[in-house]
């Protein structure tokens, strides 16, 4: 011990040690000082550059809030169009596998809480480490989230579930599906508006999104700031769910009852219906068919067979489903027809070129222009005055009508009724018409004749209904509007849309007067069938028959008001192509609107004022015991009526004319009457439509003749 | 044993306040700056922001106690350890490999025993105490070429093994470099030092040469990216030269007093574990190049306080030990600050007493306090 000890104190340490230590020290006080001039240079050379290097990488960001599109409601205040705040299910599979503890809670938690694929998560976790935005399941609601969201947030118990998080989001939720589909339209990614109100009024709907966003302060610390999302307003609109729901319950049960009739598919082409308070141009339901879901709708099935569908490449999916998108109420046009004829008289009698008090004999045709057109009784209806006229929907005395008129004045009246012309609805998607009715310079007679009685040129439903009003309510010309209140989230009004009066079309006297005629349709004349028992009615039928000529493809038409004395609601039914031997019977428009009708007036505490007779006592009682089956029991009697006119071959001559037709034939026909209710009306002289041709009905003409005398 | 000298001669021992009060407050700012890099992250990851803290504060006070009780024991002591810590130290380092070791950030580097320890740290602290001791055993052949080479070849092993096992060049680097500055202490020569350093730059040149022929040709290891990466950090900014270059941005974005403590932009997420390796940089951009210089010099006084203790140990071994100490110091402070700096490639190596890291701190309190007890040998008559 002691030896040793002594043995090391010998070697002590030497002055040369202590010599090379000191430079040791001094070497390394270089290098200090070497590190110190380095980071002096650091500085001086590139600290501007890195201090905006630094500032320039921060995140300023960085989260978007959505805002809440807003609801569309109806009359009564119930949605039709709502957001829902939904949430996606993100993982973030860095922070999942941050640690070996954390991956199994967490996805025992995720797999006790969401119907997830467990392979396949499991899989895709492992396999992409570093990936941090994983959509496991998208829009669930937050019940759905809630149980997960109490585990995560259970820490004690739960301290390993990690990187999972909820990504907000809003929904476009349709609550009643297919209901009044045209008319609200759809909302695809980023609340954009696709149709009807949704892209009307998109930029309303919509909001501003929030932001939560970072920022450097005066003195360049980071801090954070929060602006709430501004959410967007809400329309209500004068639609009615319920009417909406009656209006659509009989276009399908019309469409059912015909479907494969005459050929494979629907009951119709196409079905729309315009309902419209004539006061106001509120538009009350707007429906068309077929539907499509607009929770879905994308989906195709409803329409198509599922053969159909996978046969269809990109180009025709596209094509079909942009036909079933479409608002045929404002998008489609086509040739008017008789419906036109009570436009036609009311512009002769508004410029004073006839008085109404006018008879004209019609002999089954006429020759304008070197055509032979011809009454859809080719043997001629016989002397009648213009109410006759518009009663039989002859086209003679309409012909006669429209030449006494003149090209010009038929043309400004066209514009006054603003056809031609956008209604400007407030609906996305509405056609424009102004190449697809005449141009008066290059007009001939024979293109005034047909258009008399609403052939030749095109329309859309809301321009005929909108028109209409006009003739019924006094000449006002009121703008036709959906929505009529805007409300801000909160609920208080940010604007209201009053009705507006456009113009004045015809004085209040001629309105009366058309109101007349029209309501002698109802009563003796082609429209008999529309009228729901127990109140007054009025309106006009139509049938046109379809470009090209001869194909026996008709669009039969009915447009009424009740009551008709002093019109309260406005009723537009139009079907295009119905699915039957003959297409060319008004009766399945009128007997459409008929059974809308009968429900829908009731609704609107509209109440009867008429007797019923027996026979519709004992309909309606039939009506509520096979409430489904009744309107199917219609259309059928409808067919048989169906087969007595065969007007269609009413297509001798033609050339070319002018105007979009090209050749306009004389092509209008109308249903004259209805054999089972014939009994019920005496008066008309329409009683014996004959089933076999068109000849056998020769004495009709006359012993109506005294009976238009009572008019003057 | 030294009882009776110290009665006879001077009952008053020295003991270095300095260098004392230098480590205590290293070890303080150190904690703060801990505190300061670390909250933001370990708030995410642990939900507490003084996670980092509380862990080193542990391992400081742990350190600070073993710190005492190794001053206070006579560093003879240790010298009957010396062999056996040599050989202690390689079974460590072994017995990574085995379910004992522990695996953080992708590499195998960490033992189990009761707390983490790093098996590189002790074959550091031993080394010194088995060169110290081998020195003072070999006596004048010391100055002769076989020993020169017998002390070199001495740590090989060790360096061969940490690098091999551990995979952890940077340890290995320091562990050959203490033995390297002992032995140019020790010895006599200086040609021969010279003439290994010309070698060894020669053969770094030759070596970064290699790698950039490389690079046009083919593939590279991680080393050789690194190397990369180093002479053009912003070429591989999103890969080897990220950390590199958002060092670099902390310090030039510091300026000449920096953001204020706390103020770190570059700690919110962008210098990854800014705690650890790159707390340097973090330091330049709090505090600016002053508080980065005011702590260099707290180094340059903490060796000073070496070299005084070193020239007036009471022999050899004790010398030796504290020039050991000095090497080790040394070497790491001022790799840490070339790498932050990028004037070296980029390899991890922790600032002592300020990074983040337990088994760290651990042992070089227990270093200083090898030296503290140094310093009681010096009489104070021999330092007047």
């Amino acid at each position: 011990m002691n030896k040793r000890k002594k043995r090391l104190k010998e070697y002590r340490f030497t002055t040369s040690m202590q010599k090379k230590l000191v430079i040791l020290f001094g070497l390394v006080l270089l290098a200090f000082i070497g590190l110190s001039t380095r980071l002096i240079l650091i500085n001086k050379d590139s600290g501007e550059q890195y201090k905006k290097q630094v500032l320039a990488q921060q995140e300023y960001d960085s989260r978007t809030i959505p805002y809440k599109r807003g609801d569309i409601v109806d009359a009564k205040g119930t949605p039709i169009a709502m957001s829902e705040k939904v949430y996606n299910l993100i993982l973030d599979n860095k922070l999942i596998l941050e640690k070996e503890d954390y991956l199994e809670p967490t996805l025992a938690a995720l797999f006790q809480c969401f119907d997830l694929d467990e392979g396949a998560i499991r899989t895709y976790v492992t396999q992409n480490p570093s990936a941090q935005y994983y959509v496991a399941a998208k829009k669930l609601t937050y019940e759905e989230i809630a149980p997960f969201l109490e585990l995560q947030n259970d820490v004690e118990n739960n301290p390993n579930i990690k990187g999972v998080w909820f990504e907000e989001e809003y929904q476009r939720i349709y609550p009643y599906d297919s209901l009044a589909c045209d008319v609200i339209g759809f909302t695809g990614k980023d609340n954009v508006g696709s149709y009807g109100l949704e892209e009307y009024y998109n930029d309303i709907l919509n909001g501003t999104n929030g932001r939560e966003y970072g920022y450097l302060n005066d003195d360049s610390t980071l801090e954070r700031t929060t602006k709430a999302a501004t959410d967007g307003n809400t329309i209500a609109t004068s639609l009615d769910v319920n009417i909406q729901s009656i209006v659509e319950k009989h276009i399908l049960a019309f469409n059912e009852a015909h479907r494969d009739e005459a050929r494979e598919g629907a009951g119709s082409s196409n079905t729309g219906v315009i309902i419209m308070d004539p006061n106001s141009g509120e538009i009350l339901a707007m429906a068309s068919y077929p539907v499509f879901n607009l929770n879905d709708t994308k989906n195709l099935s409803s329409i198509y067979t599922q053969e159909a569908i996978d046969a269809m490449d990109d180009d025709a999916k596209f094509e079909a489903l942009n036909a079933i998108w479409k608002n045929f109420c404002i998008t489609s046009t086509y040739e008017p027809g008789s419906t036109a004829k009570p436009f036609t008289v009311a512009a002769a009698l508004e410029s004073g070129k006839i008085t109404g008090n006018e008879t004209y004999y019609c002999e089954g045709h006429m020759d304008i222009g070197g055509h032979t057109i011809h009454c859809h009784n080719r043997l001629g209806d016989g002397l009648l005055t213009v109410k006759q006229g518009i009663e039989k929907s002859c086209n003679v005395v309409l012909m006669n009508v429209g030449l006494t008129l003149g090209i010009d004045t038929f043309m400004k009246y066209q514009s006054i009724f603003n056809f031609g012309l956008k209604t400007n609805v407030d609906l996305a998607g509405e056609a424009r018409t102004d190449s697809l009715i005449f141009d008066p310079n290059t007009m001939v007679p024979t293109d005034l004749a047909v258009s008399s009685f609403g052939q030749g040129y095109n329309v859309t439903m809301i321009q005929q209904a909108t028109a209409f009003c006009s003739l019924i309510n006094g000449g006002y010309y009121y703008a036709p509007h959906v929505v009529n209140k805007i409300l801000a989230p909160d609920g208080s009004t940010v604007k209201n849309i009053e009705p507006r009066i456009l113009k004045q079309s015809i004085s209040e006297s001629t309105s009366d007067l058309i109101k007349d005629f029209c309501n002698g349709v109802v009563i003796e004349g082609t429209g008999v069938t529309a009228r729901p028992a127990g109140y007054t009615m009025g309106g006009k039928t139509g049938t046109a028959e379809k470009v090209p000529r001869g194909t026996g493809n008709y669009v039969v038409s009915f447009m009424g008001y009740v009551p008709a004395e002093d019109p309260q609601v406005l009723i537009y039914v139009v079907i295009d192509e119905p699915n039957v031997e003959a297409q060319d019977n008004a009766r399945y428009a009128t007997i459409l609107t008929r059974d809308i009708m009968t429900e829908v007036l009731p609704y609107l505490n509209i109440y009867q004022t008429q007797e019923l007779t027996e026979d519709e006592i004992e309909e309606m009682k039939q009506k509520e015991e096979l409430a489904a089956q009744s309107v199917s029991e219609n259309s059928i009697s409808g067919n048989e009526v169906n087969e007595s006119v065969s007007g269609n071959a009413a297509n001798q001559n033609t050339e070319g004319e002018s105007g979009e037709t090209g050749d306009s034939t004389q092509a209008e026909e109308e249903t004259q009457s209805e054999e089972k209710e014939i009994q019920i009306d005496p008066e008309t002289g329409y009683a014996i439509d004959p089933v076999t041709g068109e000849f056998l009905d020769p004495q009709t003409g006359a012993p109506i003749d005294p009976t238009a005398s009572n008019l003057e | 044993m030294a009882g009776g000298t110290r009665r006879r001669k001077q009952p008053e021992y020295f003991f270095d306040y300095t260098l004392l009060f230098v480590v205590l407050f290293l070890l303080g700012f150190g904690l703060i700056m801990i505190y300061s890099t670390s909250s933001y992250e370990s708030s995410l990851e642990y939900n507490d922001p003084a996670y980092y803290f509380k862990k080193q504060a542990f391992s400081s006070v742990l350190g600070l106690v073993v710190m005492i009780v190794v001053s206070r024991i006579p560093y003879h002591f240790w010298e009957r350890f010396a062999f056996p810590a040599y050989f202690i130290s390689m079974i460590l380092i072994v017995l990574v490999m085995t379910p004992l070791g522990r695996e953080s950030h992708g590499a195998r580097r960490w033992l189990y025993l009761g707390m983490s320890v790093q098996p590189a740290e002790i074959a550091k602290l031993s080394m010194i105490l088995f060169l110290a001791s081998l020195v003072c055993r070999m006596g004048k052949s010391i100055k002769s070429s076989k020993g020169f080479l017998t002390i070199l070849s001495v740590p090989l092993p060790i360096c061969a093994m940490v690098y091999l096992i551990t995979d952890n060049l940077s340890s290995a680097i320091i562990i050959f470099g203490i033995a390297f500055l002992m032995l140019f202490v020790a010895s006599p020569d200086y040609k021969k030092f010279m003439l290994l350093i010309v070698a060894v730059v020669g053969a770094a040149t030759l070596a970064v040469y290699t790698i950039l022929q490389l690079s046009e040709s083919g593939k590279l290891g991680f080393r050789g990216e690194r190397i990369l990466a180093w002479l053009d950090p912003e070429a591989y900014a999103s890969g080897k030269g990220f950390q590199t270059l958002q060092a670099l941005y902390a310090i030039g974005s510091g300026g000449i007093f920096g953001k204020g403590i706390g103020q770190s932009m570059q700690k919110l997420g962008f210098l990854p574990e800014a705690q650890n390796d790159m707390i340097f940089s973090i330091i330049c951009e709090e505090l600016g190049l002053f508080g980065a210089i005011a702590v260099i010099m707290l180094f340059v006084l903490l060796i000073w306080r070496f070299m005084i203790i070193a020239n007036n140990a009471a022999d050899l071994f004790g010398a030796l030990l504290v020039v050991g100490v000095l090497g080790h110091f040394a070497i790491q402070v001022i790799l840490n600050i070339a790498v932050v700096t990028n004037t070296l490639p980029n390899t991890g190596i922790s600032l002592p007493f300020i990074s983040y890291g337990g088994t760290s701190v651990l042992f070089l309190l227990v270093e200083i306090g090898l030296v503290l007890s140094v310093a009681r040998g010096i009489k104070f008559k021999d330092v007047s």
